[in-house]
């Protein structure tokens, strides 16, 4: 089974499109920078991956995390044109939805309504969508809304779907996190010795997935699991990871042996990316050295619900490419990584045929997607 | 159609079981009552919507006898949860807020972490019963509770779990008093299971209905039956006049109370439409031989 994707969208703090994002990761140049709408005085961590479109210095303004989404929603469509219409469903994975703009409402900054929490609205606005989902899956959010967009193919109840993901950092969920971290980072480094600590971004991707055709297409998704640990509420499980990434290999009908790249979650915590790590050991085994690692978050931030689709559109573009883009500021990788082959410093080129991506989030959830170069 | 549904549940003030939400009370005092139900152990350190939603799911789960002494029989990794709200996590957002323009980030909590993501419901409802199998959360606004049982049939249909607990649920908090204006809102859940037929026959569970049809855009249209129960604001039971705005929970608890006007042997089919969003609808029908 597999399906097309025909068509990407995305923006972040390292870049306006897919094309300019993927040059970024492989320069290694970063969005990190001081924060720029929040007072300091409140916060520990004073750095974050934003994007740097609000109206001034100090000001914040609502409904920006709805205006990523319409421009990666707009970049995937012209990519993927002709869509077949008028059964298309628009799927968006998101962490906060726009609890940007309650918060904002809520300190009287601005108004808000209700029916803008979730993004159907501004789709169908902007595009005249009517058959708009939003998902709120935590930081899985993306690929499980690919998942979902999968099935619905599957039942034959949509032509085209266009998956996407976006959010912009809140003050509750910044503070929160800033609260609990032990150390309070500067930058966002996985699977580094020294890693502090997770630091948001912000940003949207999209992708438009259709039934596998004669069309051509960008990459094929061949699979995605989703699971739960039902374990803890925020602290990761690294045997439900596994199960998740033993799950999409099978649902793909491939095996570790024959992955060429891992787009890793590596949200730069200290649990999350020992659980990983030994997650990715466990269900390797042997093949770990086979494939290269890389992760996005050191470069983008951690941009939440839409993380998933930003590693997976990072993944289209290096299986057309035939490159893979370092981890930024990884210099002293973790032990669990010893045998294993993380990208550092500069890009590696390399053909690949099929990547693997994971997301994971709060509430426990895991998904993992498997793609394969569409040449 | 290859999923049904086996089991409902509720967390509504006053309410006993489905029937409540078709009928006037009749004044017994044996109705859900949240200023005990929500309190105790197992609700220390959850917001509202989550100790709200843990008593639906129970609820559920009880009714469509999937627990036993409190614990799960089913197969955990073969159970989904797929959880509808809306307004879940405002207070949270809200107050964190608030703490952090007065006190700072030191003012906070650590064990607020998990009610910053939209998704917290639905992962103390897999903690709670070991449900590791997807785990959803639809925010979809007007028609976000029938979208859930929609996707939670999907589910089903692609394979993905033998079983789901669909829960849909609103706060009665401060922050949604504000964001409605001051509008009466339903401060409860709902929750309703929703099966493989194979899972249910190798169990021997009753078969209670079918989600027959689901449709975005256009009306549900008539099956052979008539319909008997219409659930919209302009005719038949309107569950937003009598509790107030439903929001996320509406789509879980119109599926409620049509399995109650099933269970009690209503002609005809059930329709309902997603009170402020009419564009979308559902029909339940009686379980056929096939289900």
């Amino acid at each position: 089974m597999s399906w097309d994707i025909t068509g990407l969208g995305a923006v972040a703090s390292v870049g306006t499109d897919p094309g300019e994002i993927f040059d970024a990761l492989c320069a290694g140049r970063t969005g990190l920078a001081k924060l720029r709408a929040f007072d300091l005085s409140r916060y520990r961590a004073h750095y974050a991956y934003e994007i740097d479109d609000r109206p001034g210095p100090g000001h914040d303004e609502p409904l920006r995390a709805t205006r990523w989404l319409l421009t990666a929603v707009e970049q995937a469509l012209a990519e993927a044109e002709p869509v077949p219409g008028p059964r298309i469903a628009v799927l968006v994975g998101t962490t906060l939805r726009e609890q940007r703009s309650v918060e904002l409402w809520w300190r009287g900054d601005s108004d808000i309504d209700q029916d803008r929490l979730h993004f159907g609205p501004a789709l169908a606005q902007r595009f005249g969508f009517e058959h708009t989902y939003t998902f709120a899956n935590a930081c899985a959010a993306g690929l499980y809304a690919l998942g979902m967009a999968a099935d619905l193919l599957d039942g034959g109840l949509a032509d085209a779907v266009v998956v996407a993901g976006t959010d912009s950092v809140t003050e509750s969920a910044f503070g929160t996190l800033d609260r609990v971290q032990n150390r309070v980072p500067e930058a966002l480094r996985p699977f580094d010795r020294a890693r502090a600590g997770m630091l948001m971004g912000e940003g949207a991707a999209a992708v438009v997935l259709r039934p596998s055709g004669e069309r051509p297409a960008l990459a094929r998704l061949r699979a995605v699991s989703m699971n739960c640990d039902a374990h803890h509420p925020t602290a990761p499980d690294r045997h439900s990871i596994a199960a998740a990434m033993r799950e999409a290999h099978e649902r793909a009908g491939l095996g570790p042996g024959d992955v060429d790249v891992v787009m890793l979650h590596g949200s730069g915590t200290e649990l999350n990316d020992a659980a990983e790590a030994a997650a990715l050991g466990a269900v390797f085994g042997p093949h770990q050295s086979r494939p290269l690692l890389t992760a996005v978050k050191s470069a983008t931030g951690h941009t939440l619900g839409g993380s998933g689709l930003l590693s997976l559109v990072t993944a289209v573009h290096a299986l057309r490419r035939g490159v893979v883009p370092p981890i930024a500021g990884l210099s002293d990788p973790i032990d669990e990584l010893r045998d294993m082959r993380p990208v550092r410093d500069r890009a590696a080129p390399a053909p690949l045929r099929t990547a693997q991506v994971n997301a994971f989030g709060f509430g426990g959830i895991n998904a993992v997607a498997v793609l394969e170069s569409a040449r | 159609m290859s999923a049904v549904v086996t089991g409902v549940g509720m967390a509504v003030e006053g309410l006993a079981d489905p029937d409540d939400l078709l009928h006037p009370l009749t004044g017994d005092d044996s109705g859900f009552d949240p200023k005990v139900a929500l309190t105790g152990r197992g609700m220390r350190h959850k917001d509202r919507a989550s100790r709200l939603a843990l008593v639906a799911a129970a609820d559920a789960l009880t009714d469509a006898g999937l627990l036993t002494d409190g614990t799960y029989a089913g197969c955990g990794d073969r159970t989904a949860v797929v959880v509808s709200t809306n307004f879940g996590n405002l207070d949270s957002v809200c107050s964190f807020a608030d703490t952090i323009a007065g006190e700072g980030v030191v003012g906070l909590s650590p064990l607020g972490l998990p009610h910053t993501s939209s998704n917290s419901v639905a992962g103390w409802v897999a903690i709670e019963h070991h449900l590791r199998g997807p785990n959803l959360t639809v925010c979809n606004g007007a028609s976000s509770g029938l979208d859930a049982l929609f996707w939670a049939q999907l589910m089903i249909e692609a394979g993905r779990a033998d079983a789901t607990v669909v829960v849909g649920v609103e706060p009665g908090t401060g922050a949604v008093a504000r964001l409605l204006d001051g509008a009466r809102s339903l401060d409860g859940a709902a929750a309703v299971v929703v099966e493989s037929v194979p899972h249910r026959r190798a169990r021997g569970a009753a078969p209670r209905a079918v989600i027959a049809d689901f449709r975005r855009g256009t009306p549900t249209s008539a099956t052979a039956r008539p319909v008997g129960l219409r659930m919209d604001p302009d005719g038949g039971v309107d569950l937003a006049g009598r509790f107030g705005e439903c929001s996320g929970a509406l789509g879980v608890l119109q599926c409620v109370a049509g399995v109650g006007y099933l269970d009690a042997g209503g002609a005809g089919d059930v329709l309902a439409t997603a009170g402020r969003d009419p564009a979308t609808s559902m029909l339940l029908t009686l379980p056929g031989r096939a289900s």
